[in-house]
């Protein structure tokens, strides 16, 4: 999937990534897509529950090698 | 930067009846799932994320005039939030470690003490689990430890006695047992029923073997009783006639779910042999101490988990049933959630799985789900 934007956030534990998340997409259009990468298990939840409750869509999450990788829609 | 305070900081502050306002800032669907609850606790929860977007309408349920303790899942977040709420002006403290930290906290409350033996009760409050310690003449008996063992070694070094015997009244599903561990760290003998260690490698003894362990002062008898139901394996242990050490067999309020080995049924008629052959021999004044609540509750006023036999048949339906086909059909039917992980916490416990400190802790991270209600 092509992203407009690429967030890293391995190795960073919560809030980082979902900070990181924030901050990425408020730059980005409606419709654009951002990849970030987290190491955090706990942000699988917790990034499912965020786009939620911010309108944005969670496109796709893959998991490989305890690297989690998030795309996200902006709303 | 706010301050932080200890999960044994809180359960101070909640244990000396000071009203405690917990703002909870992991997402709703944990939250909902799992929380610190308490008589005099009152709990919000806000979403970490939410204080990220600058939204004056998020404070407007935070009391200006109370200390306000933060909680999140490691302890991240919370600092995070409360740093935001003290710029803000709130009295506000995170809570060290957030729910992981909560997990690990093991308060014990001394039940009976006689000139012969003392009980106490270890309640790990987070997740509903019950384990104890009967001490008598320099010896402790340790039943249903959990994971985290110094909490036995630090009270026994306290009371001065030597850790001999370590039963496990069954083999638990729901979390990870500390019986092994605390059997090799202090020598200790560990007893299990053989039929629930099938293809382990571990050294137990097996407690069918052993119907009387006879323990501390002469006068302190522990028997073991054959209580199949939640697992075939499930016994209860009694000691000097007047407590029931009763693992899942007998909550406070209702039975063990008897579904987790796939054969509800089935299990659930022995269950029934359990409650009407071999309990109701035992007399209405007999303290049943079980290894699970389902609710705060079940914590009675001079703070432990604990009824008589009596106030038990009195109050659970369940205990009256004595139609086989009406008590098994009830008893299966209320079976809720599955544990999360309990094939692999079986696992770890049966010793066939090993699983690092990290790895055990994430296994067990939630509420307890073994204790059904049956009212």
């Amino acid at each position: 999937m092509e992203a407009d934007i690429f967030v890293d956030a391995k190795g960073l534990s919560c809030p980082m990534p979902i900070v990181k998340a924030k901050k990425a997409i408020e730059g980005l259009e409606s419709g654009q897509i951002m990849q970030l990468e987290s190491t955090d298990k706990g942000s699988l939840n917790d990034f499912q529950s965020w786009v939620k409750r911010t309108n944005n869509e969670l496109v796709k999450v893959e998991e490989d090698n305890d690297v989690f990788r998030f795309f996200v829609k902006k709303g | 930067m706010a301050g932080t305070l200890s999960v044994d900081q809180l359960h101070r502050k909640m244990s000396q009846d000071e009203s405690v306002f917990i703002l909870d800032v992991r997402n709703p669907e944990d939250y909902s799932e799992w929380k610190i609850e308490g008589h005099n606790v009152q709990s919000l929860n806000i979403p970490y994320f939410d204080f990220l977007d600058e939204d004056e309408a998020l404070y407007k349920d935070l009391p200006k005039n109370t200390e306000i303790v933060v909680v999140c899942a490691k302890g991240g977040s919370s600092e995070m939030v409360a740093d935001m709420l003290e710029e803000k002006g709130y009295q506000v403290k995170s809570l060290a470690e957030g729910m992981r930290g909560w997990s690990q906290l093991y308060v014990p409350v001394t039940i009976s003490v006689d000139e012969h033996m003392k009980l106490v009760q270890f309640n790990r409050l987070a997740k509903g689990c019950l384990s104890y310690m009967v001490i008598s003449e320099g010896s402790a008996l340790v039943v249903d430890p959990g994971r985290n063992i110094e909490e036995y070694i630090n009270v026994a070094k306290q009371e001065n006695v030597k850790i001999a015997h370590i039963m496990d009244t069954h083999l638990h599903a729901d979390h990870i047992s500390g019986g092994i561990d605390l059997a090799k760290q202090t020598g200790a003998t560990y007893y299990i029923s053989s039929g629930e260690m099938q293809g382990s490698n571990e050294s137990f003894e097996p407690l069918e073997k052993h119907r009387h362990v006879q323990f501390g002062a002469v006068d302190v008898e522990v028997l073991a009783m054959p209580t199949p139901g939640h697992t075939p394996g499930s016994t209860s242990f009694v000691i000097n006639r007047k407590f029931l050490l009763s693992g899942d067999t007998i909550f406070v309020g209702g039975l063990g779910r008897p579904d987790l080995g796939g054969k509800a049924q089935e299990w659930a008629l022995t269950l029934y042999e359990t409650v009407f052959k071999k309990v109701a021999d035992l007399p209405d004044d007999v303290l049943v101490l079980p290894t699970h609540y389902a609710d705060i509750k079940e914590i009675n006023e001079r703070g432990y988990v604990g009824a008589t036999l009596g106030e038990i048949r009195r109050s659970n339906e369940i205990m009256r049933t004595t139609d086989i086909r009406k008590f098994t059909e009830r008893v299966v039917s209320a079976i809720g959630d599955t544990p999360p992980n309990y094939e692999r916490i079986v696992g770890v416990n049966r010793g066939t799985e090993h699983v690092t400190d990290q790895e055990a802790m994430e296994l067990e991270i939630g509420p307890n789900r073994c204790a059904v209600h049956h009212q």
